[in-house]
């Protein structure tokens, strides 16, 4: 029993993360019907945005004197940075394309993918790059469990970030306006809509939850490479497809599916085995549900 | 058109003479066999230079009676198997009386077999596969250590100085980590320590807690951490330590990298890393450091295998005094010396020595540790 909790907050842990990035694919393919295939890269932007902001902190002395000043300012600084990154992709890559196949917007994105992870390749540099501290060092352990204070601020922090966008998109005027420009374009600029702000607003909403996802995963690892991006931005993809694309519950739910299955897999048959029972949950839902879990319910959770 | 024919006149003339040159010095013709383009070439290129370091140690010594002048001819078989054996071919052509290479053991094995037909030295300063030496070709030697070396030593070194009775072993499934990882198990099998359990992950993997938390409720005394990679090493370290793994954890060659400190920092303290180590504190190698690194500079990875390689190929031959293979081997099995890379002493398969031991990460440093010979250091 021991054994099946620890793996449960292991999965708790992963599936938060999957989740988090999650909402970006599915926020952005909401509102324009996109697969932003460079969603994956601004999570590891933001895992690298850490590490040079932490780094200067440190080389600033200001983190001896005010460390949770400097970690806050830090996760906050790079889910600005990853956002007003997002929105200049969305310029340059996106927007030109705007009327053109949904195809050519699809290579569209995974040139900027490639493009982006081999920035952070010749900036960064191949070789891994550690976090300088860690967050909140030791763990709690009850009986057989152990649960690390670092776990429980990603699975809090995580939370945290889920109602919050939730209440952005479900009680704010903002979010009514994403909502109305996912359900009919044309008439959501009838009313007075900016379609190019909000669609703006909807990707750097979703990098900032991608760069935040980045930052946490940097301290939970320990270390940022530049290619750490790919691997979760695929299972994130499959995670939103999975919770019903489009849908914000479903992101969040699929996430944490993918996240458990993985860990489960792994845990009770065989690790080599983890990737193919993500992706065998992924096809057996889509079999029975093509529209994923949550994705019948279109027009009320749609963003 | 008159000064065009005295150049031509001349042209040949030159010509003539340079054909000539060759058949009147007599010279003594070696190959090598490594890649020199592609993403091998670093490594490559370091063999090259590491033969010809051992051809420059040969003629400041006297070179070789009866010889004017050693030859190389470095070919370049970019870890492809049918470039090797083209490359294999034109040396036969050349008419060399041995061969430094390959690099990859892909292009070894294939390579090896063309020059048997014609009874011609092969020594691998690179190719760790167990097959390169096990197929019973009489000229084919080894200098480098063997896949199966390492788990040997890992075995020992489980058995005998940390007297633990049970491990758990993971890997991530390439040829290489995978082989080592298989090998390890059997030797452990061998020597009575119990397999709790033998898992693997995949390649890129950054999320080990599931796998570390099955390796935890084992309770095995040993973790065996067998990757490609020293990046997902740091991971599993950092992550095994959060988890509070009690295990001591044992890993292969691959964490012998300056970043797997740099990234794990505290969670790497007290790990066991195998390592074929080269003590670079004999005279041996300090001759060939101070000779190397005035002509090539600096010391890459294969360069003091393949200059090891070389300098028991010359001395062979000079010790001979002929060409002909058999007498070359007879002097070859006879060698017995202190090499820059490691105690120089060929088996009768045609491996040389193992090199492997034990290192323990201690204050963000290799410490040695154990070796299988010595004990405890």
């Amino acid at each position: 029993m021991d054994y099946f909790i620890q793996q449960l907050i292991n999965g708790i842990t992963l599936g938060g993360v999957y989740a988090l990035i999650a909402l970006g694919y599915t926020m952005v393919y909401g509102v324009i019907q996109l697969i932003n295939f460079a969603h994956g890269e601004f999570f590891a932007a933001g895992g690298y945005m850490g590490v040079i902001l932490l780094n200067w902190f440190i080389g600033r002395g200001y983190m001896s004197t005010h460390p949770m000043i400097c970690i806050g300012a830090s996760v906050v600084l790079t889910m600005g940075y990853c956002a007003f990154l997002a929105m200049g992709v969305e310029k340059i890559a996106y927007k030109p394309l705007r009327s053109a196949s949904r195809l050519a917007v699809l290579l569209s994105a995974l040139g900027m993918s490639i493009f982006l992870q081999n920035a952070m390749m010749l900036t960064q540099g191949v070789f891994d790059k550690p976090y300088p501290i860690e967050l909140a060092e030791g763990s709690l352990t009850v009986g057989g469990i152990t649960v690390s204070y670092l776990q429980v601020i990603i699975v809090v922090f995580t939370v945290v970030l889920l109602v919050g966008l939730n209440l952005l998109v479900f009680k704010t005027r903002i979010g009514m306006a994403m909502r109305a420009t996912a359900q009919d374009k044309v008439m959501s600029s009838l009313v007075a809509i900016s379609s190019n702000r909000i669609i703006s607003l909807t990707f750097a909403v979703g990098a900032g939850l991608a760069a935040a996802a980045g930052i946490m995963v940097g301290f939970y690892y320990g270390s940022v490479r530049y290619d750490m991006g790919f691997v979760p931005g695929i299972k994130a993809f499959a995670a939103a497809v999975l919770g019903g694309i489009g849908n914000i519950t479903g992101a969040m739910l699929g996430g944490l599916i993918i996240g458990m299955v993985e860990v489960f897999g792994a845990g009770y048959i065989s690790g080599q085995y983890k990737d193919v029972f993500a992706f065998i949950i992924l096809i057996a839902v889509l079999y029975f549900k093509p529209t994923g879990i949550m994705g019948e319910n279109v027009d009320d959770t749609r963003v | 058109m008159r000064k065009r024919i005295l150049f031509t006149a001349v042209a040949g003339l030159a010509l003539v003479a340079l054909l000539a040159a060759p058949a009147v010095a007599k010279t003594l013709k070696i190959g090598s066999m490594s890649p020199l383009t592609g993403p091998y070439a670093a490594d490559g290129n370091d063999i090259a230079n590491g033969v010809r370091c051992a051809i420059d140690m040969i003629n400041a010594s006297g070179g070789i009676p009866g010889y004017d002048k050693i030859e190389l001819y470095p070919q370049d078989t970019a870890c492809d198997p049918k470039q090797a054996v083209a490359a294999a071919n034109k040396l036969i052509n050349i008419g060399v009386v041995g061969v430094i290479g390959a690099y990859c053991s892909s292009s070894t094995i294939p390579a090896s077999e063309a020059l048997a037909e014609e009874d011609i030295i092969m020594i691998t300063p690179a190719s760790t596969n167990e097959k390169v030496t096990e197929r019973g070709l009489p000229y084919m030697f080894r200098m480098c250590g063997r896949d199966d070396d390492q788990s040997k030593v890992a075995g020992k070194f489980i058995k005998e100085a940390l007297k633990a009775k049970s491990i758990f072993i993971v890997d991530d499934k390439t040829t290489y980590s995978q082989g080592l990882a298989d090998n390890v198990a059997k030797e452990c099998k061998k020597l009575g320590i119990k397999v709790l359990g033998h898992d693997h992950v995949n390649q890129g993997d950054k999320d080990f807690s599931a796998l570390l938390t099955l390796a935890k409720s084992k309770k095995p005394e040993v973790f065996y951490m067998c990757l490609q990679n020293h990046s997902s090493g740091s991971l599993m370290a950092i992550q095994a330590k959060r988890m509070g793994l009690k295990a001591k954890i044992l890993s292969q060659d691959a964490m012998y990298h300056p970043n797997f400190i740099k990234v794990a920092k505290d969670a790497a303290e007290g790990i066991y890393v195998t390592y074929g180590y080269v003590d670079t504190t004999t005279d041996a190698y300090k001759k060939y450091e101070a000779l190397y690194t005035k002509k090539y500079g600096e010391i890459g990875a294969y360069a003091t295998y393949a200059y090891d390689a070389a300098t028991v190929l010359l001395k062979a031959i000079k010790n001979a005094g002929s060409t002909d293979p058999a007498k070359i081997k007879a002097e070859i099995m006879k060698m017995n010396f202190e090499g820059a890379s490691k105690w120089i002493k060929f088996k009768p398969n045609g491996d040389s020595s193992s090199n492997y031991i034990v290192f323990v990460i201690k204050n963000g440093k290799y410490i040695k540790y154990w070796g299988p010979e010595k004990g405890f250091f």
